[in-house]
């Protein structure tokens, strides 16, 4: 050990090192300076960037002892005296933050690049961004913060502006209410949270994809001094799963391990390091059994060797057949002039959050407390009760900043459920981070997909038929498979009006680390092979594939061939939006050899209507509690995990109370303080959630009103609340909030509220009409601009145009952050992202192989929000999180297709792939000749 | 027992060979650390003593010496642009460092460190755990390369963006040990076994990099990646000439060493990029394919001969 000086924000430590520790390290577990994020650990995601000596640096690369008597300057030195830089300014107002977590190391970067530079150009800002990855902005936002800060923006009118919003007004734009907190770094995320006395937990995992434990011998690692409990999988026998109907999964493996990096064993021990000392001394003889990698391979009946699970029906590893038929499909295409057959190939692709899973447990005399990075901490709860065996009463899961999920934390977790019990065994706080290849290992990303399509249109251009094959692989287990299998063929029936529609889906088990629900979940594969089919129709037919498209779109209040309701649909409007800003009608085609433009539209679930857990409970519940200060308490279950929901509910609140955001309080998802809202899944949370907190409000007001007229002698229905005022229309009665709190708390002290959202009965009386279901659905469209490089086959995505129906943006700050974001993420599917694997081992498993397009790789993002008022969202609003991706990827493909007359079948895009058909489809050479 | 960590900062050059001498081998040198410090956290590097170079002062000087212009190995990536000398009679220096990774990677990693950067395989830079799994391969003690199922040879990739453009200007290093100092050609350390890329005992230090001046050189430098920030290279390809008409062609990230094939404008370009691509070990070991690296590497490789010949670059020294 070493004793060093050093300076951090001004302040110095001397400080007891290990000689090889990093700077990110001491920074974080040494000084508590839990600001400096570590993502990823290898130099490659820029979260841990801090200041030394005035550069930045990575401080996970960085060696401690090389900043002996150096100045550091960590996120939490960048404020002055409690002032935010105007950088930070600039980072909240501008949405620049979403989940936060890489806004640190945003921060700290583009703070040094700004002061060198202050006169940079847009592409100079990128590049400058360019080691700082971000998974939830499409760094649209960031770059626009650097570039206001560089622009000084007159004060007075950034006061004005600050002002108008400060209001939180429905559909003005509104920065998070925790904006602030991330953008100093003083936000807790999962790993930041110290507890005394704590104990941690590391994992010995399955190197093995497919083997029976013979024995597990754990003596010596129980002998190491520093190690409190080891467990293994008997401990913990009962199943759980986040569906009911696919409760599949242990804690730890039992008698067998389904995938590499299944936990076979756990230790709880006073440090990191004796903790995996500890993994290591466990002993496992394990049997291997033939592994199943491929869909092919599961498909087919697997002989005499074993099946990865047993439950399954027959000697395969089919784990769920979903199908369903509506209209005649043979009919369809004997009808159908122009037809379409293509089979398409899908890599996994994975959430790539940017905060590693992390959890701390305690127990005490309220039972179990889990603090945790989750999307469901409602889902949660019920797991842990169920494996752990407790009574309902005694799990607390509180989550709390969550750095991103994206569908990556809306399972219960084995990590989750272990250190729970490990810390109810050893009567110790307990508590676990993933590294970033631990974060992989978990996977729950998109299903590696392979399906073939048909589609057939008439003579006039209208879609007769649409029939799907398809199979996806789930990897180990169940997670949200069942829900993946219809939704790949479900939510093909619309936004096009198809009578013939069928499709049949079989999720196979394989021994990978499971798949689950990814943005856009479920339909993100089909949606491309759709779109993909529908631009050959249009070329088969010489029509404009907008046109096309145009034809075929259903319209508003109607019922698809499966009974699935539509009520607002913003289907054209989106399109000739695009259409409109990417000139497409008069570039469309006409551009030379190399260089293209393609389309495509989307559709998505506003909220799974139905609740995974079949139960009269509302979907959402909100509480508002007023007391003497005015002050409005929102207690809500929902879970913010960057994408805003918190500031969602703060706007709708004071939107309806007529009062400043500022008077309105979120707390939420804490499974004991707040009522349960089903979590932050299925593009549920500003229908559901939104509308429970508008219902509680009106409550609440209602009864402000009857207090008010009764003390005021005037009728109730002539009160009005707006900016912060009680009033008669005549301004009779005009009342300030207070007053008018004064009055309603009179004799009786704080008001308390509940409002709630349960959706209505919807739906067919088939099997499977429950898939899909939603109250409401997005629609969207983009259109995309490619370079192709007809010498090496790489493509360049030059413009991103694209516009979402999202009924109504309350806050359309966070409205274009959300589709921003989901287009770049897209944009990785299409271009650079895949699960590589090599004998059931992820061979990128990090930052450097696994490849979220940077700030350079992203092209111009042109936003539009379609506002088409839903009737039962709250305000008109309905889901802008997850179905602006869909329409991006195909756009891509299309756009290469119009580029050099290359149809791409399989994602990634592959450079070499598309090279291979330049040179070999005569196509091309028509198109090079005509141009 | 476990050997107690240590971390030594040396001040001079004599000072880091003393502490290296002392060592028993179980030390690293370390320079910017962007490198080492991952492949420690991987566990292939697990020394115990770490002697950090940046202390060093004489290790960051650029000066004229004789026809030459001797740049310490020392400097930042990020900053060699601030020397006038090297934008103005080696831009393509400039251009490649420019490449290297992403900007925060390159205020710390050094010239030096980059050319001495480790060679790269899918199935070597893993994590400790990973390669138990797979079993180790050749580069990490084990007895088979996984990539190709050789029992001999190591084909880890080259991975150095700057070495190629600085190979491609016959540079030169130098060396120093506690047996003195030494001067080489750059192309010279490389040995092309993927196990022990470099011909250099662990003890010597790189102390600067020198290219010859006034040699008007025209460079095209190329290099394959999947994102435009971040990666390492797939593939690196220089092209440069001098007044005197010779022509360099060098290739990284397609071979354990780097690739070089010499002319003159007299040669055909057609069969020199032959040659070099003919001479490519490239093996599927990343997210490439080996067979579209070796097809680039003749592409871009024309495209540099035609950039080159038809004027589109110009050396304006």
């Amino acid at each position: 050990m070493n004793v060093i000086e050093l300076q951090v924000n001004t302040r110095n430590y001397t400080l007891l090192v290990d000689a090889h520790e990093t700077l990110a390290d001491v920074l974080r577990e040494k000084i508590g300076l839990t600001g400096t994020k570590i993502g990823c650990e290898q130099g490659s995601c820029g979260a841990c960037t801090v200041l030394l000596n005035n550069m930045p640096v990575l401080s996970c690369v960085t060696p401690v002892m090389r900043c002996r008597n150096a100045r550091i300057i960590t996120i939490e030195g960048v404020a002055q005296n409690g002032e935010l830089h105007l950088l930070q300014q600039k980072f909240v107002e501008k949405g620049a933050i979403q989940c936060g977590f890489c806004t640190p190391g945003m921060v700290l970067t583009s703070l040094h690049f700004i002061q060198e530079n202050p006169d940079a150009t847009i592409d100079e800002i990128k590049k400058a961004l360019s080691g700082n990855l971000c998974r939830c902005t499409g760094y649209k936002k960031i770059i626009d913060a650097v570039i206001a800060t560089i622009h000084q923006e007159s004060k007075t009118e950034n006061e004005k502006a600050t002002q108008f919003s400060a209001s939180g007004k429905i559909g003005v734009g509104h920065p998070y209410i925790e904006a602030t907190k991330k953008v100093q770094g003083i936000a807790e995320y999962a790993d930041d949270i110290r507890i005394k006395n704590v104990l941690y937990c590391k994992f010995l995992r399955s190197q093995f994809p497919h083997a029976i434990i013979e024995q597990i011998d754990t003596s010596a690692a129980r002998q190491l001094e520093g190690v409190k409990y080891v467990l293994t999988g008997h401990e913990l026998p009962e199943k759980f799963g986040v569906l009911p109907i696919s409760q599949d999964e242990t804690a730890l493996a039992i008698d067998k391990v389904r995938y590499v990096g299944e936990i076979v064993a756990a230790v709880a021990a006073e440090t990191e390091e004796i903790a995996q000392a500890a993994c290591r001394l466990i002993k496992v003889e394990y049997r291997p059994l033939k592994p199943f990698f491929e869909i092919d391979e599961s498909l087919n009946d697997i002989g005499t060797h074993e099946k990865i699970h047993f439950h399954t029906k027959y000697n395969n590893n089919i784990h769920k057949k979903a199908e369903l038929r509506f209209g005649n499909q043979e009919d369809g295409l004997q009808e159908a002039a122009y037809r379409s057959r293509m089979s398409f190939e899908f890599k996994g692709v994975s959430h790539a959050f940017t905060e590693p899973h992390a959890a701390v447990a305690y127990w005490d005399e309220n039972g179990l407390t889990l603090t945790t990075a989750t999307q469901v901490p409602h889902y949660l709860h019920r797991a842990l009760a169920k494996v752990l065996k407790l009574p309902l009463s005694r799990v607390r899961v509180i989550k709390p900043y969550v750095g991103g999920g994206f569908g990556g934390k809306s399972d219960p977790f084995p990590h989750e459920i272990i250190v729970s019990w490990l810390a109810m065994k050893t009567g110790r706080p307990v508590k676990i981070r993933f590294s970033r290849e631990e974060v992989f290992l978990s996977n729950h990303g998109r299903h590696p997909t392979k399906m073939t399509l048909e589609m057939g249109a008439d003579q006039n251009g209208l879609l007769k038929v649409l029939d799907a094959e398809i199979a996806i692989d789930g990897g180990a287990y169940g997670s949200f498979g069942v829900v993946t299998s219809y939704y790949n063929g479900v939510l093909l029936q619309a936004p096009y009006a198809i009578k013939n529609f069928g499709f049949r889906t079989f999720r196979v088990y394989t021994n990978k680390p499971q798949s689950g629900a990814m943005r856009g979940h479920g339909a993100v594969n089909s949606r491309f092979a759709t779109e993909s089919l529908i631009d050959d129709l249009a070329y088969q037919m010489n029509m404009d594939p907008c046109e096309l498209r145009l034809k075929n779109f259903m319209p508003s209040n109607t019922l698809t061939i499966g009974q699935y309701r539509i009520t607002s649909n913003g289907s054209g409007d989106s399109l000739k939006k695009v259409m409109e800003q990417s000139q497409w009608e008069m570039r469309y085609g006409k551009l030379p050899f190399g260089h293209g433009l393609g389309v495509a539209c989307g559709f998505f679930i506003s909220g799974s209507a139905l609740p995974i857990i079949r139960n009269e409970l509302p979907q959402s519940v909100v509480h508002l509690k007023v007391d003497f200060d005015g002050r409005v308490l929102i207690s809500s279950g929902a879970s913010d995990i960057g994408q805003g929901s918190d500031t969602m509910l703060a706007i709708i609140v004071a939107e309806v109370l007529g009062i400043s955001i500022d008077n309105v309080f979120v707390l939420a998802a804490d499974t004991l303080l707040t009522p349960v809202d089903l979590g932050s899944y299925s593009s549920r949370v500003t229908f559901m959630a939104g509308n429970a907190a508008k219902t509680a409000a009106e409550n609440l007001r209602t009864e402000i009103v009857r207090a008010v007229a009764k003390a005021k002698d005037v009728s109730a229905d002539e009160l009005n609340f707006s900016a912060g005022r009680v009033f008669t229309h005549d301004k009779e009665v005009d009342v300030t909030w207070l007053e008018a709190i004064d009055i309603a708390t009179a004799s009786r002290g704080a008001l308390t509220v509940s409002g709630k959202y349960i959706s209505p009965k919807l739906g067919g009386d088939f099997k499977g009409a429950g898939a899909g279901l939603s109250p409401s659905y997005s629609f969207g469209a983009v259109v995309a601009e490619v370079m192709v490089n007809t010498q090496t086959g790489e493509v360049k995505v030059q413009n991103i145009w694209g516009a979402h129906d999202c009924g109504k943006a309350i806050n359309p700050l966070a409205v274009e952050g959300q589709l921003e974001g989901s287009w770049h993420m897209g944009m990785g599917q299409a271009m650079s992202e895949q699960l590589k694997y090599f004998n059931g081992l992820i061979l990128n498993s990090n930052f450097l192989d696994y490849k979220i397009p940077t700030s350079i790789d992203t092209p111009a993002i042109h936003t539009n929000i379609i506002e088409t008022d839903d009737p039962e969202g709250p305000f008109g609003a309905k889901e802008c999180g997850e179905g602006a991706l869909h329409p991006v990827i195909p756009a891509i493909a299309n756009a290469i297709f119009d580029a050099v007359r290359v149809r791409v079948t399989k994602l990634p895009i592959d450079a070499e792939d598309i090279l291979h058909h330049i040179k070999t489809e005569s196509l091309s050479f028509v198109k090079a000749v005509m141009n | 027992m476990k050997v107690e960590n240590k971390y030594l900062q040396p001040l001079t050059i004599e000072e880091a060979l003393t502490m290296a001498a002392h060592s028993e081998n179980d030390f690293r040198f370390l320079a910017g650390g962007t490198d080492v410090m991952v492949n420690r956290f991987q566990e292939n590097e697990n020394s115990s003593c770490l002697i950090d170079l940046s202390g060093i002062d004489e290790l960051k000087q650029v000066k004229k010496e004789r026809d030459y212009l001797s740049i310490g190995a020392l400097i930042t990536l990020n900053n060699l642009k601030e020397y006038r000398e090297i934008t103005s009679e080696f831009p393509v220096l400039i251009e490649a460092a420019d490449a290297v990774g992403s900007p925060l990677i390159r205020k710390s990693a050094t010239l030096g460190g980059n050319i001495l950067c480790e060679n790269r395989c899918i199935f070597y830079n893993q994590s400790a755990w990973w390669r138990n799994a797979v079993g180790f391969c050749l580069k990490c003690e084990g007895n088979i390369c996984i990539a190709t199922g050789s029992k001999k040879h190591c084909y880890s990739e080259f991975v150095s963006d700057i070495a190629p453009a600085l190979i491609s200007m016959d540079a030169l290093i130098d060396i120093v040990d506690k047996d003195g100092e030494r001067r080489i050609k750059l192309e010279d350390l490389y040995t092309g076994d993927g196990v022990r890329p470099r011909n250099m005992s662990k003890t010597c230090i790189v102390k600067s990099i020198l290219l010859r001046l006034n040699q008007r050189f025209i460079s095209v430098f190329n290099k394959l990646r999947q994102r435009e920030s971040i990666e390492f290279t797939s593939l690196t390809a220089v092209v440069t000439t001098n007044k005197h008409g010779k022509i360099k062609i060098v290739l990284g990230g397609v071979d354990p060493r780097p690739v070089v094939v010499e002319g003159t404008s007299a040669n055909d370009s057609e069969e020199l990029i032959k040659q070099a691509i003919k001479k490519s070990r490239a093996i599927d070991n990343e997210m490439f394919s080996r067979n579209y690296r070796r097809e680039m590497a003749g592409v871009f490789l024309k495209r540099s001969f035609d950039e080159i010949f038809s004027g589109a670059v110009t050396n304006n020294s």
